[in-house]
């Protein structure tokens, strides 16, 4: 029997109605919104029994306003029947700040960086997963800047990412405005204080 | 994360272990982000054993520039421009999905005429063969072909010449834009691909005189860098990657799009999977594409070079300086853009690299709610240990070359 997208929607309706939160279908694109918890059984179907043998891609939206806040995002596709499904999970009550989601790199493992990435860029945890470390962001970033709370040009010249001072009162390329951290330090004080005049680095005219 | 944490991740010990009741002295290298054989900042942490490397952690991230966060800020119009920087040995690739996306989006794909799509195929055919020339030309100097890369960047030049005279712009070209072109092609179009397609099969030829055939080409990629079906389709490989591990799989033939049922072409494929299969796909690849080229300019319709549909293209230049309605519309382009409904879609096509996917979800306003990119050699570059752990570190310059990552689309 040919699988097609609609036949495996009516299928997993069928086969685990508690699993499906409900069926979204936009132009001709059938998407299945499911729980969290069976997650990996629906998967592990999908590919053992219809065959959806890859994985085009993981990710995930924020919608700051609604409660789950983030849905993740599977983009399935089966090389066999040549038919494609969309999978969402909703995550992240309020106030929860790093929700999780269970990982299918035991199913495709090449959801591995995938979801590293989503890790990285949303804070979204995949249990079970065998390396969830950045990939994009230094290791040492502490925000997730795909969020929408994110400013898009980020925060206002944070520290260096590798901790150390940039010198500021010799090289600033800013002109005469004045730097701040996110935390609100100055970071060109020292430029603040050289007038005018002063080439940057040399000493002070007393 | 503690400091203590981030240096046992990132930066191994050399350590000494038991194997077969040897002690084996183990020793951990760098490989990149500043090499040339990685073909931009791909760094790889080597654990290697004397010359066999034991263990590859790809480190990436080196480039990457927030495409899909400042998508967020631009409108449907401003973001095809920053797709063009994702590969960008392809950049007319990106814009064509990127412009199907919007256009599904916007459920406008019957508007496309035959015309656009015949010159969104011959344009992104040849995009395919110059990206695949930049490829050969950089993996055949890693392995010590230097004439082949001279010879690449000849040709290529020729194609980025049919791209100037189409849209003034050599790489980033912008050129497919959702709604159609963004101007239509020139009257000396035809004569510069008519010109390229006639020499292109003498300098394929010579290409192959060059490495196919040649002895020390095959025993540099012959068995080496294998990725097995099974592999290949788990961790999600697409493109040439895929079919030279003996897949037949192609989102052309697959889910056509622009109207790609109605050429005849053929998708090769590899037995293998290793280095030289990838090597033998792509080159006919080239062979495939441009039969595609001659059939495109040979069919070419006449027609519009854009929808005649005000709310998405600007009118002509003539009716903005005539009517009141077509400035006001040319002005509410540009300043606000237009609206998509609500909803999300998630479009495939063929890049040279593999399969580039646009998924675009939009909340009903101007810009792009969330731009998500599946990138073809973010996935591909992930099968790279896979290629070359338990093989010779002279190796990994092969299999590096093999997958043709492009940096800028893995880090996006």
């Amino acid at each position: 029997m040919a699988i097609t997208a609609t036949s495996t929607v009516n299928l997993v309706k069928e086969k685990f109605p508690q699993a499906v939160v409900e069926t979204i279908e936009f132009r001709d694109e059938h998407t299945i919104v499911l729980h969290r918890t069976s997650l990996l059984t629906v998967c592990a179907y999908l590919h053992k029994t219809l065959h959806y043998n890859f994985l085009s891609t993981v990710t995930a939206v924020d919608w700051p306003e609604n409660t789950p806040r983030f849905e993740v995002v599977y983009q399935l596709l089966s090389l066999e029947y040549q038919c494609v499904l969309r999978l969402k999970v909703r995550v992240g009550e309020k106030g929860e700040e790093h929700p999780s989601v269970p990982s299918v790199c035991g199913i495709w493992p090449g959801a591995n960086w995938y979801e590293r990435e989503v890790y990285d860029l949303f804070g979204i945890v995949f249990s079970g997963h065998p390396d969830l470390r950045r990939i994009l962001m230094p290791p040492d970033w502490t925000t997730h800047p795909l969020r929408k709370d994110y400013p898009l040009n980020g925060f206002d010249l944070p520290d260096p990412h590798w901790g150390g001072q940039v010198p500021y009162d010799t090289d600033p390329g800013v002109g005469n405005q004045t730097l701040r951290s996110w935390d609100g330090r100055e970071l060109n004080e020292n430029r603040s204080r050289l007038s005018q005049n002063q080439e940057p680095g040399t000493p002070k005219e007393e | 994360m503690q400091k203590q944490e981030i240096e046992t991740q990132y930066i191994l010990e050399d350590s000494e272990f038991l194997e077969d009741g040897r002690h084996v002295d183990t020793m951990t290298i760098n490989m990149g982000p500043q090499h040339p054989s990685t073909h931009g900042v791909l760094r790889l942490i080597l654990t290697i054993n004397g010359e066999t490397v034991l263990k590859a952690v790809p480190d990436i991230g080196f480039l990457h520039t927030g495409i899909e966060k400042t998508a967020e800020a631009k409108t449907y119009h401003q973001a095809l421009v920053l797709t063009d920087r994702m590969d960008y040995l392809s950049p007319l690739n990106s814009n064509h999905g990127y412009s199907l996306a919007v256009e599904k989006l916007l459920g406008i794909e019957d508007e496309i005429s035959e015309k656009i799509n015949f010159v969104r195929v011959a344009l992104a055919e040849l995009q395919r063969i110059a990206s695949h020339l930049v490829w050969l030309g950089t993996h055949a100097l890693d392995l010590g072909a230097m004439s082949v890369f001279l010879y690449c960047f000849r040709e290529r030049e020729q194609i980025l010449d049919v791209f100037e005279e189409i849209s003034g712009v050599r790489m980033m070209t912008s050129y497919i834009c959702p709604g159609g072109l963004q101007a239509d092609v020139t009257s000396g179009f035809e004569a510069k691909v008519r010109t390229f397609t006639k020499e292109f099969p003498a300098h394929l030829r010579e290409y192959h005189d060059l490495l196919t055939n040649n002895q020390l080409w095959i025993e540099r990629t012959r068995g080496v860098g294998i990725l097995t079906k099974e592999d290949a389709i788990a961790y999600g490989a697409s493109g040439p990657t895929l079919r030279g591990s003996n897949v037949v799989w192609d989102i052309r033939k697959a889910f056509p799009y622009s109207g790609y049922e109605k050429f005849d072409f053929d998708i090769p494929v590899g037995t293998n999977g290793d280095v030289y299969d990838r090597y033998l796909v792509r080159m006919l690849e080239m062979q495939e594409s441009l039969n595609i080229i001659n059939q495109a300019m040979d069919g070419m319709p006449a027609g519009p070079y854009r929808v005649a549909n005000p709310k998405i293209t600007p009118p002509p230049k003539w009716q903005i300086t005539g009517s009141m309605e077509s400035l006001i519309h040319h002005f509410k382009l540009f300043t606000e853009g237009y609206r998509p409904p609500k909803g999300e879609v998630f479009v495939r096509t063929e890049a040279p690299k593999g399969e580039l996917g646009f998924y675009i979800v939009s909340d009903g306003s101007a810009k792009p709610y969330r731009m998500h990119v599946r990138a073809p050699s973010f996935a591909n570059l992930e099968t790279l240990p896979l290629m070359i752990e338990g093989h010779l570190l002279s190796d990994v310059v092969a299999a590096i070359g093999s997958i043709d990552i492009v940096l800028g689309e893995v880090d996006r």
